[in-house]
């Protein structure tokens, strides 16, 4: 019981921490985000214009008081669920925001995160079982060079050629001709434009966790219980999957959870090459024309989503591995 | 990096700045791939444009904001960032920033009465969208909208920012008065551009500011037909008040292109985009070299990027000094390397040339303002002013105390970056120890405000204000504080120019205009405030098989970036092939 109570307690006290910079890195940052907000409007190559920037101050509203009762504020707020206006998209509120954008990339990202965690962990396992065969080097080697390959770079490649070059699927955007909602047209406009992205994020996804699952994996095969299984005459099949894969699983789950919450803050040069309108999109535009309360929201989302995956990786880790139980207690 | 990209749209983002490098080095290999699928497309639009003669069925143009969350629209032209106002919302009147010219929208005609008084005559017979008469009361209703709500005053009409403040709008008749508290004539180009709202929708609305309009009436050309979050159809209105100038049957929005200039490239190339004026890198190499006949660009001088020293340190307070670099600066190569050679060497007058020639008083030949580069020259004066070179070679101050000069450069800003680097060599060659210290935008920003800096590169505004355009560089109520930026950031004083600009607000006709403005350019070429570099442009590019008749060099009619509804009325078919 005592574990779980500190996952819970630690889990809190991460998120007050994560609350709190939150509150204080844009704060922090140099620059009036209402002459931001001119200039990026304008371009770089225009004067600033004043009467502009002063409508810019009384429409996003100055912070007043002191800022421990700005911060205080900011947790009423947060309590209340209330993320604030977004600056770019005024007036919606950075809820209303994210909430468009939040199911394209949990759809999208979450379907190739758990594609590319089974195909990583199959591949993975049975690289491992035939060690140093042709497929085993030929797994690793190719995994260790598209791992160096930036996936933006890989997403040019593919609006080059899917896109550009053979004209087989839209490069931009999530959808074109269609009215969003649940139907035949829509759903297939929106397949096909996350073809590309997915695609994108398919060759590189899987490389962790074929390496780290070959490695782990490899490592099991080595332990006395192997030898003993395989002593007993059991099958290879059988020792393959039931014995050796199942306890190499084991970190790859907490680490599968972790990319989970992962997802909303990960995939921000692949849906900007793709003008996909996913968080990761939207993210690098509320950086870039610094959206502070719509930045705040996405980290916020980011950093409390990854802070659960870990806690439910946690929980279920204690529950599945009762030595981490004892040895935290 | 510098060589594939020198635009970074809204530059402030360094992290930005590496993607478009990065993917400049792709968009220069995507050209000349026109895909089936787009093909397909292509072949659509071909078609329907022989149906009948002198139309344009559609053209393809870009929204205007970011619209990644599009489908959270609102027509509340109010609103910081929407995806369509200029087809929807129109102005009382339109001034090219590039020749000052007027031309009556809303309005018909205008005059002041005196320095502080001013009466529109509103044009009759226009319709909004709903089929309602558009009056003067509509015009005095928006502008006493923008007095109750400040958030929503963009052009300052209701405070001190461009000149006096307005007293009072009012309508009578088919005529609209503006009464301000004294001379504020330099307010003009600003107050013209409001757009203009109906009382019979703003008026129950509440706060405009937070107010998100679904169903907009509005007086432009073009009405929503459909969107689906994505892809905005406009259609032509029948009705509009000039309709017979309007060839254009629809118009088709989709996306803007900010984060990513090279996909507007690459759809300008297949034709999917017909107009496009934001950032792509060497636009003459990736899109007008591909088919000189129908792909097009023009960057218009619109302002100007200039080098500011900072007066109020040593050696830079001296004019000395300043009139030696303005002599050793390699202005040509700089621009070059920052925009391709699409851009020309500045003047040192401070006016884009030649579109304000007019404005130059007799004794400065435009020829003559251009400073060219001369090391030698430049050499020549340092020594004459007592900046000596020491024994390592470095020039040292006056006094004999070592010069030392630190160039705040924005990082990521990549056509700035050229420029400094080029004007950083330039000044190593006259012995002078100068470092280059690149930093995020905001940061120079804020350098600006505290004035700790020695020099920079900023914008010089151009435009028909020049009190507050041009003005602003040098007057002294446009020295920054610490919490505004503002255009002095040199912290030049002096109190000719400031009575000039003063004179400006209550300078109602060209020659009292021009007398002043000859006084700014006195300045600028005798006491080296700021030295321009390059023009800034004000962008254009286009093609012209689906319609003809964009502004162009040489028919510089419009400002193509900011007058698209002075264009479209302008736009034909193209003759048949």
């Amino acid at each position: 019981m005592r574990y779980f109570v500190r996952k819970i307690g630690f889990f809190v006290l991460t998120l007050w921490a994560v609350v709190t910079l939150n509150f204080l890195i844009p704060r922090l940052q140099p620059g009036d985000p209402a002459e931001l907000m001119v200039q990026n409007l304008a371009g770089k190559n225009a004067q600033l214009n004043r009467a502009q920037v002063e409508a810019m101050r009384d429409l996003l509203g100055a912070p007043s008081g002191s800022l421990l009762s700005q911060y205080w504020n900011y947790l009423v707020q947060l309590i209340h669920g209330n993320l604030g206006v977004s600056y770019t998209y005024f007036p919606y509120t950075v809820a209303e925001v994210i909430g468009k954008a939040f199911w394209w990339t949990v759809i999208l990202v979450g379907t190739v995160q758990v594609l590319s965690f089974a195909i990583g962990i199959l591949l993975g396992a049975f690289a491992a079982w035939r060690r140093n065969s042709r497929f085993d080097t030929s797994v690793t080697v190719i995994s260790t060079f598209v791992g160096t390959l930036q996936p933006f770079w890989i997403a040019l490649l593919l609006i080059y050629g899917l896109g550009y070059g053979l004209g087989w699927f839209p490069t931009a955007g999530g959808y074109q001709a269609s009215t969003p909602g649940f139907n035949g047209a829509f759903v297939y406009d929106a397949m096909s434009h996350a073809f590309l992205p997915a695609l994108t994020l398919m060759i590189v996804t899987p490389i962790g966790w074929i390496l780290g699952m070959r490695n782990t994996m490899i490592m099991n095969l080595g332990e006395d219980y192997i030898r003993l299984a395989r002593a007993k005459g059991l099958p290879d099949r059988m020792i393959a999957l039931r014995y050796a894969a199942r306890n190499a699983l084991l970190p790859s789950v907490a680490g599968f959870a972790l990319a989970l919450g992962g997802i909303l803050g990960g995939t921000i040069l692949v849906e900007t090459v793709f003008d996909y309108p996913g968080l990761g999109r939207l993210m690098g535009e509320a950086v870039g024309i610094k959206d502070y309360p719509l930045l705040q929201g996405l980290m916020l989302l980011t950093a409390v989503a990854t802070l659960l995956a870990n806690l439910i990786a946690d929980l279920l880790y204690g529950i599945l591995d009762p030595r981490a139980r004892r040895a935290a207690a | 990096m510098t060589s594939t990209s020198f635009h970074v749209r809204r530059g402030q983002r360094s992290w930005r700045g590496i993607i478009v490098a990065a993917l400049s080095v792709g968009v220069l290999v995507l050209p000349a791939c026109a895909g089936s699928r787009v093909a397909g497309e292509k072949e659509q639009q071909g078609n329907s444009s022989g149906a009948s003669s002198g139309t344009i069925p559609v053209l393809n143009l870009a929204t205007e904001s970011d619209a990644a969350m599009g489908s959270l629209v609102s027509y509340n032209p109010f609103a910081p960032q929407q995806t369509v106002r200029t087809w929807l919302f129109e102005p009382l009147m339109q001034q090219s920033s590039l020749d000052c010219k007027v031309v009556p929208w809303l309005a018909t005609g205008y005059t002041w009465e005196s320095p502080s008084k001013l009466v529109f005559t509103i044009r009759q017979g226009v319709k909004w969208s709903d089929g309602s008469p558009f009056t003067a009361k509509d015009v005095a209703f928006t502008y006493n909208l923008t007095k109750k709500y400040p958030a929503i005053d963009l052009a300052g009409v209701w405070n001190d920012s461009f000149g006096a403040k307005a007293k009072s709008v009012t309508a009578d008749g088919d005529k609209v008065t503006f009464e301000f508290e004294g001379p504020a004539v330099t307010k003009f180009p600003y107050l013209i551009g409001q757009k203009i709202v109906s009382e019979k929708e703003f008026a129950s609305v509440g706060d405009p500011a937070k107010y998100i309009s679904k169903n907009p009436i509005s007086t432009g050309p073009f009405k929503v037909a459909s969107y689906n979050g994505r892809r905005l159809e406009l259609e032509r209105r029948p009705d509009y008040w000039q309709a017979d100038k309007i060839k254009v049957q629809k118009l088709v929005l989709e996306g803007n292109y900010s984060t990513n200039a090279n996909q507007a490239a690459a759809k300008l190339k297949t034709g999917e985009l017909d107009f496009y004026s934001g950032e792509i890198p060497n636009p003459d190499k990736a899109f007008v070299a591909d088919d000189p006949k129908t792909n097009h660009v023009w960057y218009a001088a619109n302002g100007l990027t200039v080098l500011a020293p900072n007066l109020t340190q040593k050696p830079f307070s001296d004019v000395k000094f300043r009139e030696a670099l303005a002599h050793g600066m390699d202005k040509q190569s700089a621009t070059d390397k920052a925009t391709y050679g699409l851009m020309k060497v500045a003047s040192q007058s401070g006016l884009p040339l030649p579109e304000k020639d007019d404005l130059l008083p007799a004794k400065y030949p435009a020829d003559s303002t251009v400073i060219p580069f001369d090391l030698a020259k430049a050499n020549q004066m340092l020594d004459a002013a007592g900046y000596r070179k020491g024994s390592n070679g470095l020039r040292q101050d006056t006094d004999g105390s070592p010069i030392k000069i630190t160039f705040s450069v924005q990082a990521g800003w990549i056509d700035y970056e050229a420029m400094a680097d080029e004007l950083t060599s330039n000044f190593r060659k006259l012995g002078l120890d100068i470092t280059e210290n690149k930093m995020p935008p905001e940061a120079v920003d804020q350098q600006k405000k505290t004035g700790d800096f020695q020099l920079m590169i900023n914008y010089m505004g151009a435009g028909c204000d020049y009190a507050h355009g041009m003005g602003a560089t040098v007057s002294t109520a446009e020295i920054p504080d610490k919490t505004t930026i503002k255009g002095n950031i040199g912290r030049y004083t002096n109190p000719a120019v400031d009575k000039a600009i003063g004179a400006l607000a209550g300078a109602t006709d060209e020659a009292a205009t021009k007398e002043q403005v000859g006084v700014l350019v006195d300045a600028m070429m005798t006491d080296y405030p700021v030295l321009p570099i390059l023009y800034a442009p004000a962008r254009a590019i286009w093609r012209t098989d689906h319609a003809v008749g964009w502004p162009t060099a040489e028919d510089p009619y419009a400002n193509p970036q900011d007058q698209p509804l002075v264009w479209i009325t302008h736009l034909t078919a193209p003759s048949s092939k």
